[in-house]
């Protein structure tokens, strides 16, 4: 089939349809700057040029603050009973995609997050293409995540080659069919090209404590946390169970942690197992780039540069991950 | 079940800490029903202390030695001390002048008349007692508040928080005041759980909640230096709240 092709000014029309099928969000500027998903309600365009948002679209997926469970003496433990609302997410760029991507293996694995897997499976995902900024990394580490989405926007001249790459994108696209024309268009080469490598991962040695970068990027840190909150692959949470004033119900809520934080390797008896800020910058550095646990090779930072925008230290892991992953590789 | 007895008592402060507490209208039916409010001079006549509590709420901090006898006095009798505010947890507002002459401060505000009685610099609660929790803010959070009585009632003190202001900033997704605005915002040194309050209003954060423990001080301060804020101006202002950033 010949690709699609969507002039620019059918954007508008484009967002109407699929409005007929769910609410639509995507990366929308606020009067303040800052870009963030938001609903695209009718009149709101997305801003397609914008390179990231604040928030990547896990926060769709895992909520910064939510209830997990509810207690009454009378019906124990019980999961929300909110279902999942159907959402399309719009101008998803490449390192997004991958994000989810990669939280999808972690929550949608043998024990399925059941929160997850509903919010999940009730998205579409369209993506659009871009090409990186100076933060971006993903040029820098090609990564074996796949960008996986139900339909892909091309930015070509003069509007945008969609194609679909799943079964929701190939009736979405159908049913959009009178917006589109097919055209023979030159797909130009985007930023989807650096995901979905075959990983050839050797093993790698251990990282080394005594790096003296652990201690000079702890000194600088502030410890804020942005850097994890706005990362799509962060995925720590912390649980905490808050009683009702009755003393007979509680709730637990889950809430986005950070490897930075004091409390994130803390245990019972107040020990620790990475008691200062250098060790838990090693601990970051090998999920970033490393993984671990089951996902042991598979690097978790899909290079959407948002921890090196949002970072009022200015801290950047790309030369330490040059270095250090280059000569792994040799 | 029985009744928790309480004792809430103020130190040198403004009350503010208590009357959030009061201002939990919707909640106090349910407050009554699991707590005795024993001890509370401002809210209850007479206040009388007598016999052991399960816990005593204490906001201000310590600056006469008749509140440090209270302080005792409440400590012995209560199974856990909890210390209310920003002041009772590091001194707060009160203590903004220590270190000056007390007899020349007390000049300038009451001039040459006879007033109260023998005071001191201005200190919190865990200088002198054991303080077995804390709720910070300036006035403290009503939801922190009521989750902490709420945790009373099942024999347990709430968390404590290891975040910073940031973080439920970013949560927020509220735009950075002091990346964007260039901002004097103290957020990223200040103990967080007021939600980023000022922040999401596009204020910046005053630090109100005090000192973070685990505060990078020296890379706050020089980020606020590259911002162009005068060191001075940056430590009068976070010692507003957090008398112990001397520097
Ligand atoms: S580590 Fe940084 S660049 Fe990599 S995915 Fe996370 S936020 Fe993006
Ligand atoms: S954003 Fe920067 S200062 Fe904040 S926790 Fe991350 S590395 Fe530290
Ligand atoms: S506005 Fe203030 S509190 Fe919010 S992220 Fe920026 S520095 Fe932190
Ligand atoms: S943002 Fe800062 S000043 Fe405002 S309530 Fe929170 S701690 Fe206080």
């Amino acid at each position: 089939m010949a690709p699609q092709f969507m002039v620019s000014h059918n954007l508008e029309a484009l967002l109407e349809r699929l409005r007929q099928y769910a609410e639509v969000h995507g990366p929308v500027r606020g009067d303040d700057g800052v870009v963030r998903f938001s609903a695209l309600t009718p009149g709101i365009l997305p801003d397609l040029s914008a390179i990231r948002t604040l928030l990547p679209p896990k926060k769709y997926l895992l909520h910064p603050q939510e209830i997990i469970l509810s207690y009454t003496e009378k019906d124990g433990y019980q999961a929300p009973s909110e279902g999942a609302r159907p959402l399309i997410l719009f101008g998803l760029h490449s390192c997004d995609l991958a994000g989810i991507n990669y939280l999808d293996q972690i929550f949608l694995g043998d024990d399925p997050d059941p929160l997850y897997a509903a919010r999940r499976s009730a998205q579409t995902l369209i993506g659009v293409s871009c090409i990186p900024d100076e933060f971006c990394s993903c040029h820098l580490a090609r990564s074996p995540l796949k960008p996986l989405s139900d339909l892909f926007f091309h930015h070509v001249e003069g509007g945008f080659a969609v194609t679909s790459s799943s079964p929701r994108g190939e009736e979405l696209l159908e049913d959009v069919k009178d917006i589109l024309e097919e055209r023979e268009v030159n797909i130009p080469e985007d930023a989807r090209r650096f995901f979905g490598q075959v990983a050839s991962m050797r093993v790698r040695p251990e990282l080394d404590a005594a790096l003296p970068e652990w201690q000079e990027l702890a000194d600088c840190c502030l410890g804020c946390g942005a850097c994890s909150l706005c990362c799509p692959t962060c995925y720590c949470f912390d649980v905490l169970e808050f009683s009702g004033l009755d003393g007979r119900s509680a709730e637990r809520v889950r809430r986005w942690d950070n490897c930075l934080f004091k409390s994130h390797a803390q245990v019972a008896g107040g020990m620790s197992f990475r008691k200062d800020r250098a060790e838990r910058f090693r601990y970051r550095y090998c999920h970033k780039y490393r993984g671990f646990g089951p996902l042991q090779g598979i690097p978790s930072c899909v290079g959407c540069g948002r921890c090196r925008v949002v970072c009022p230290a200015g801290l950047d892991l790309r030369p330490l991950a040059e270095r250090l992953e280059a000569a792994c590789r040799e | 079940m029985r009744r928790l007895r309480l004792a809430i008592a103020g130190l040198t402060a403004c009350s503010g800490c208590q009357l959030s507490l009061l201002n939990c209208e919707d909640e106090l039916p349910e407050l009554f029903e699991k707590f005795e409010f024993h001890f509370f001079p401002m809210a209850c006549s007479p206040a009388l202390l007598t016999g052991q509590y399960d816990a005593a709420l204490v906001e201000g901090c310590l600056s006469m030695p008749h509140e440090n006898e209270l302080l005792q006095e409440l400590r012995r009798r209560s199974v856990y001390l909890i210390a209310l505010g920003t002041c009772a947890i590091c001194g707060g507002v009160a203590a903004l002048r220590n270190g000056e002459e007390r007899e020349l401060l007390r000049q300038q505000v009451y001039g040459q008349h006879l007033v109260a009685g023998e005071t001191f610099d201005p200190m919190p609660l865990q200088n002198v007692v054991q303080v077995d929790a804390a709720v910070s803010g300036c006035p403290p959070e009503k939801q922190e508040l009521l989750r902490m009585l709420a945790g009373l009632v099942r024999g347990v003190l709430p968390v404590n928080i290891d975040y910073p202001v940031c973080t439920e900033c970013r949560m927020k997704e509220n735009l950075c005041l002091l990346m964007e605005r260039n901002a004097l915002c103290l957020g990223p040194v200040i103990l967080g759980g007021c939600g980023a309050r000022c922040p999401s209003l596009a204020v910046p954060c005053e630090g109100c909640r005090g000192a973070l423990a685990e505060a990078n001080l020296a890379e706050a301060l020089e980020i606020y230096a590259q911002k162009g804020f005068d060191r001075q101006i940056v430590l009068e202002r976070l010692r507003r709240f957090s008398p112990e950033w001397q520097q």
